[in-house]
């Protein structure tokens, strides 16, 4: 009875003895409320895109349709050119198009030779096994050490290297091309793969990959550790459900682990494509700074045209992908 | 049950010994018999097989990780004689340390370490921190247009540096505060010149836009999605605000992925060499990327191209110890965290 009575009361009034004091800091619901805090968690990020990178992006923008010049005193000045950077990125710089087309080509070949290799690496370091541990210390070493300044170091020493190997006995420089020679004999393989009867462009990509096994292995750390999280969230019950009904490894494999981690898949090749696009040894990013060190603003038009087409990549791998991916439904 | 009736000799024997414990007498199956059924079997053979190449497989690619690194740190050992020694391979005959002394000593190293070492940390702690509270603030709050921006999170990982080359370094060479200033024309002499100061790396890390940041807010969302809700909706009922159940409850929850993330963001800043190189390019500001230089030769009898490549896998070894070090210690908190984030798409 008592409750009643007090839910009765108007708002204005004081509420019973004994209840607490109903504290209301707006007219606005609890989501509202907290969709407003949201936004306060979010503000960092939104002053920074704001104030710095939106500006930024504008910028680089306009820098590839103009010409810098600064005076001497506090400021810079922009002379707008149309379209004049691009003209000369396009059609006066022999360079250009053939290091992009290289470029992209080494891209779409290095995206599914890292987004499998990688998920091959999660899967088996996601069993039980003797000295696990130590293998997922050891494999994500390269996450940590082999980025950025090592990464430039090692390529201007391999670089060094294979013009040493013609001159004299050269000691090892360390950049881990050496050592793959000595696993893996090219020519095996390639008499493997003709034994095979399949076509030789297979081959090649093969041997390829195989080459450059070392900066696969360095280049697949973080898909590795993503694809090893998408795997820990597979649900045990269904391993072992598919155990029950006599199903083979190999089947639970594409039949379960596949599935479950195909969002990973679409992650992952993402993010090699980014993580190439950011990478030291990038042949047109190389070039671009190069040419950076010229014409700034050319450089600026240049990296504007690199990144539109390997965005357009990016969403057509997203689309072809998206028709593969199987979503759980949690809920 | 017929078989149990049948042969009630196989049954295990139960004894009872007094109210509360019995004992219970099985047969055992001869060893022998075990034996042979455990051991001589196909699905033995082959599952040891695959084991076997299992193991090796997982040893020769931890092997082609490993060895540059040895190759390095003994190459990095060789002196003069070495060089010239046909026979040395991979083992220095004549170690020295005249390498690791000449960077230290020409490249002025430990300015480098102390410098590099304030200037990674402070941007860590502050990318990790950043990045967390953006990441829960998409993970765990719906607002209209939380999808839309975490896809321009995400774009501001896409987008190369290079690309933004130009304008960031002209951005922080003529930097207004927040471009306020100069738009409305407060006081028309604003432009400040942010370049060879830790600034522009600092607010870049202030506002998760620093690298591969998209990628820690992703790893983040992901972690905090994992989060119950029960858990912050008894934290709002015992009287927290949203900022205090952050603080004190989702936090120190997640620990293991924190140390994660400030181990990438920590050894990538330390390693980075695009926006350092970019923003601070004076003399007299030692940072990493200058301790990678080939000192001047000690001793004009040895060949060049040796020592400089002697000299680069010194200074990568010098860049890399303390890494190496950090690693040690965090590894085991990255795969925790990693394991316990149940990324999902």
């Amino acid at each position: 009875m008592n409750n009643t009575k007090v839910r009765m009361l108007p708002p204005g009034n004081k509420p019973a003895p004994g209840m607490p004091k109903k504290r209301r800091s707006s007219g606005a619901s609890l989501d509202t409320r907290k969709a407003r805090s949201g936004w306060l968690f979010l503000a960092p990020f939104l002053i920074g895109l704001f104030f710095i990178y939106a500006p930024v992006v504008i910028d680089s923008i306009k820098f590839s349709f103009a010409t810098v010049k600064i005076i001497p005193g506090q400021t810079f000045k922009l002379i707008p050119v149309g379209f004049a950077n691009y003209n000369e990125a396009l059609f006066v710089n022999t360079q250009f198009i053939p290091t992009l087309t290289t470029g992209i080509k080494d891209l779409l070949f290095d995206v599914p030779a890292i987004v499998i290799f990688s998920l091959f690496m999660a899967v088996l370091l996601n069993q039980k096994m003797m000295g696990r541990a130590v293998f997922r210390a050891i494999f994500f070493i390269p996450v940590i050490l082999c980025t950025g300044l090592i990464d430039e170091l090692d390529v201007s020493s391999s670089k060094f290297n294979s013009y040493m190997q013609d001159t004299t006995t050269s000691i090892d420089t360390g950049s881990g091309t050496d050592t793959v020679n000595e696993i893996v004999n090219v020519a095996d393989i390639q008499w493997m793969f003709n034994s095979m009867k399949v076509g030789t462009e297979l081959t090649s990509y093969v041997v390829n990959i195989m080459n450059n096994i070392y900066d696969i292995i360095n280049r697949s750390g973080v898909q590795m550790l993503i694809f090893l999280a998408g795997l820990q969230s597979v649900s045990p019950a269904i391993y072992e459900s598919c155990d029950i009904d006599g199903a083979t490894a190999w089947e639970t494999f594409w039949k379960v682990t596949i599935p479950m981690v195909s969002p990973m898949i679409l992650v992952n090749a993402i993010y090699t494509v980014i993580d190439a696009l950011t990478s030291a040894d990038n042949s047109v990013m190389m070039f671009i700074s190069d040419v950076y060190r010229e014409s700034s603003v050319v450089s600026s038009a240049m990296a504007w045209m690199y990144f539109s087409i390997v965005l357009g990549i990016i969403g057509l791998v997203a689309v072809a992908l998206s028709a593969f991916i199987f979503y759980q439904r949690r809920d | 049950m017929d078989n149990v009736k049948n042969k009630p000799d196989t049954a295990p024997k139960i004894k009872k010994e007094t109210k509360r414990r019995i004992r219970v007498d099985f047969e055992r199956t001869s060893f022998w018999t075990r034996f042979k059924l455990k051991y001589i079997s196909s699905g033995f053979l082959v599952s040891s097989i695959f084991k076997i190449a299992r193991f090796l497989l997982l040893v020769g690619i931890a092997y082609v990780i490993l060895m540059p690194f040895f190759t390095k740190i003994s190459s990095s050992f060789m002196s003069g004689d070495d060089f010239v020694d046909v026979t040395v391979k991979l083992i220095p005959k004549y170690p020295t340390l005249d390498t690791y002394k000449a960077i230290i000593k020409e490249n002025g190293y430990f300015i480098a370490l102390i410098r590099t070492t304030a200037l990674s940390l402070t941007c860590a702690v502050m990318q990790t921190f950043v990045c967390a509270l953006i990441a829960y603030g998409f993970a765990k709050f719906k607002f209209k247009g939380n999808a839309l921006l975490f896809g321009l999170v995400i774009l501001t990982m896409v987008v190369p540096h290079q690309t933004l080359q130009f304008s960031l370094f002209m951005r922080f060479r003529y930097f207004d505060l927040l471009g306020i200033l100069n738009t409305f024309n407060i006081i028309p002499f604003t432009k400040i010149n942010l370049l060879d100061t830790y600034w522009p790396l600092i607010l870049i890390s202030l506002t998760g836009l620093g690298f591969k940041n998209g990628l820690y807010v992703f790893m983040l969302r992901q972690y905090f999605k994992g989060v119950p809700d029960e858990l912050e909706e008894s934290a709002y009922l015992d009287g927290y605000g949203p900022v205090k159940t952050f603080l004190k409850i989702i936090l120190p929850l997640s620990v293991p992925m924190l140390i994660t993330v400030f181990l990438f963001s920590f050894s990538w800043q330390w390693t980075d060499n695009f926006y350092t190189r970019l923003f601070i390019t004076g003399f007299n500001t030692q940072l990493m990327p200058d301790i990678a230089k080939v000192p001047s030769l000690p001793d004009p009898s040895i060949p060049q191209g040796m020592f400089e490549a002697a000299a680069n896998n010194a200074s990568a070894m010098l860049i890399i110890a303390p890494l190496i070090i950090l690693y040690l210690f965090c590894q085991r908190f990255m795969v925790q965290g990693i394991e316990r984030s149940g990324i999902t798409g």
